[in-house]
């Protein structure tokens, strides 16, 4: 934790580890002697300042000492943290795209747009999730979360997207944490993302797949709609389970009352295309869908 | 609803979708699986959580003893020995928590939080008892020392500390109205000299605008304010 001032823990703690025995014995005698013992302690602990003869002094320097290595702790956190947040805004950027890559799918061209978004895909972990590994070890990783959690969460949401597109199911925790082993220098630990954070990512995906369930629609692809909406319905019945045993839920909250809305929004899409269809039929393939035949007034792109 | 597990009309009913049983089956397993992980860190964490509120009762009595000193009519010495035998109460219950942190390595940021603050609040109170006896900084690793803690296994971190520094600066002020009241004006030009000190050590840090730096900023109206 204090890697810096190891040396310096061991000599304090060589030197201090008899007090607190000596001291029980010493409770009922004067409280001077106690602090002269322990004043000439504090003096041995730092080499430097057991030059200077005046107590006032030393003191003060003996302060000034450990205050700089403190500064130096945070300062090489602060870097940690800020090269952290980096590489997750880094994340956050790309997985967007992949995200938006995916949604220029339709029936014709399926094959290509999602083997493009696996490529980019790929060059998210290689590029930017790699340049986590390495800041991550240790207890770095919990200590860090809130500065990568927001990337991370989004690269869940790309990877799963992409994944469903492709295949119709969900991505494992295990398989997403499978693709990223490959990053690792084997002198590193490798990273694995955490159950809350995926749990978070896979909330932000309801979203982005009911945005691909509307769009389908327009475009006809009514089964697939459907399917999405099967599949959304799924998530967020598995979620409803999951939610209130998160370590901080208020999060999970806020997007379980959104993810309740998309799923609503699906439903309510596929049920006026269900109960309307004949008015619906000769919009199929047009170039300008109209969203309000859709029953989705408050839809927003 | 057509979310049930497993069975035969599950099975018809998907027959026209590429979705196979078997990945519903993943599903609730790994559903099942989440669960289990969530569950076990919700216990541990009230297993923290208990620790923390004994730590807690344990700082409010050695506060409201270590308050008798703005009655200058106690002898400061007899109030902290008595003080001595409550931090032996403390490392016995950092070694618990220790304990329950250990059972899970690299995790000790995930929980932080269930203790932080009572950590701060125990930093203050034995830096101010320090100072009392010895007129001196209680620095990182005498903290660390006085409660059993050791930087490997399970230390003391480094912001928690200095933010107890700086609420155990707040208790100063007052304690000096209160000695100059009963007549011992050496004290306001000891703690000045403490102050200053402080607060130029603190000025060495880089601060980031968190909890950390209002706290610091608090100081420089509190205790400096009321001396300068």
């Amino acid at each position: 934790m204090f890697q810096s001032s190891s040396t310096f823990h061991k000599l304090s703690r060589i030197l201090m580890a008899p007090k607190p025995q000596r001291r029980r014995h010493f409770v009922g005698s004067s409280l001077d002697s106690g602090v002269k013992r322990a004043r000439t302690i504090s003096i041995l602990t730092s080499s430097d300042a057991a030059t200077g003869g005046d107590s006032e002094s030393s003191s003060s320097s003996l302060m000034k000492e450990a205050f700089s290595q403190y500064a130096q702790y945070l300062n090489d956190l602060n870097d940690k943290r800020e090269r952290v947040v980096k590489a997750s805004r880094d994340i956050t950027m790309n997985s967007k795209k992949v995200i938006f890559q995916v949604h220029r799918l339709n029936k014709y061209n399926k094959g290509e747009v999602l083997e493009k978004a696996e490529k980019d895909l790929a060059a998210v972990r290689e590029q930017h999730i790699l340049r986590l590994v390495q800041e991550l070890q240790g207890t770095d990783f919990w200590k860090l979360r809130r500065a990568y959690s927001p990337g991370v969460q989004e690269y869940v949401e790309a990877a799963t997207l992409c994944n469903f597109c492709k295949g119709g199911t969900l991505l494992n925790l295990d398989e997403i944490n499978a693709t990223l082993l490959p990053l690792n220098d084997p002198s590193f630990e490798p990273l694995q993302i955490n159950v809350l954070d995926y749990l978070l990512g896979l909330a932000d995906l309801t979203g982005e797949l009911m945005r691909l369930a509307i769009g389908r629609i327009s475009d006809g692809e009514l089964e697939l709609a459907e399917k999405i909406c099967k599949f959304v319905r799924e998530i967020y019945r598995m979620l409803t389970v999951i939610a209130p045993e998160m370590d901080d839920s208020s999060d999970m909250k806020t997007k379980m009352d959104t993810m309740l809305q998309s799923v609503m929004k699906i439903e309510n899409a596929c049920f006026s295309v269900h109960v309307r269809g004949s008015e619906y039929v000769p919009l199929l393939g047009s170039a300008d869908p109209s969203y309000s035949l859709l029953g989705v007034s408050d839809f927003d792109q | 609803m057509t979310t049930t597990t497993g069975g035969e009309g599950e099975g018809e009913l998907h027959a026209s979708l590429p979705r196979s049983p078997t990945s519903c089956e993943k599903l609730e397993k790994q559903l099942e699986d989440f669960r289990n992980h969530l569950k076990d860190s919700g216990s541990l964490r009230q297993r923290i959580r208990g620790v923390a509120t004994e730590i807690e009762s344990t700082t409010g009595l050695i506060h409201s003893s270590l308050l008798l000193v703005h009655q200058t009519s106690f002898p400061i010495a007899e109030v902290l020995v008595k003080e001595k035998g409550q931090i032996n109460v403390l490392r016995e219950l950092f070694s618990r928590l220790s304990e329950i942190i250990g059972e899970f390595p690299g995790q000790y940021y995930r929980y932080h939080g269930d203790w932080r603050s009572e950590t701060q609040t125990v930093v203050s109170l034995l830096a101010f008892m320090h100072w009392l006896e010895m007129g001196t900084l209680l620095l990182h690793a005498e903290a660390e020392e006085k409660l059993g803690l050791n930087s490997v296994e399970f230390g003391l971190d480094v912001e928690d500390y200095l933010i107890g520094i700086c609420f155990m600066s707040n208790e100063l002020p007052r304690y000096v109205v209160n000695q100059v009241t009963a007549g011992d004006y050496d004290c306001p030009c000891k703690v000045l000299k403490f102050l200053t000190d402080l607060h130029a050590s603190f000025r060495m840090l880089n601060l980031r605008n968190d909890f950390l730096r209002k706290k610091f900023d608090g100081m420089k109206y509190k205790g400096g304010g009321s001396l300068l």
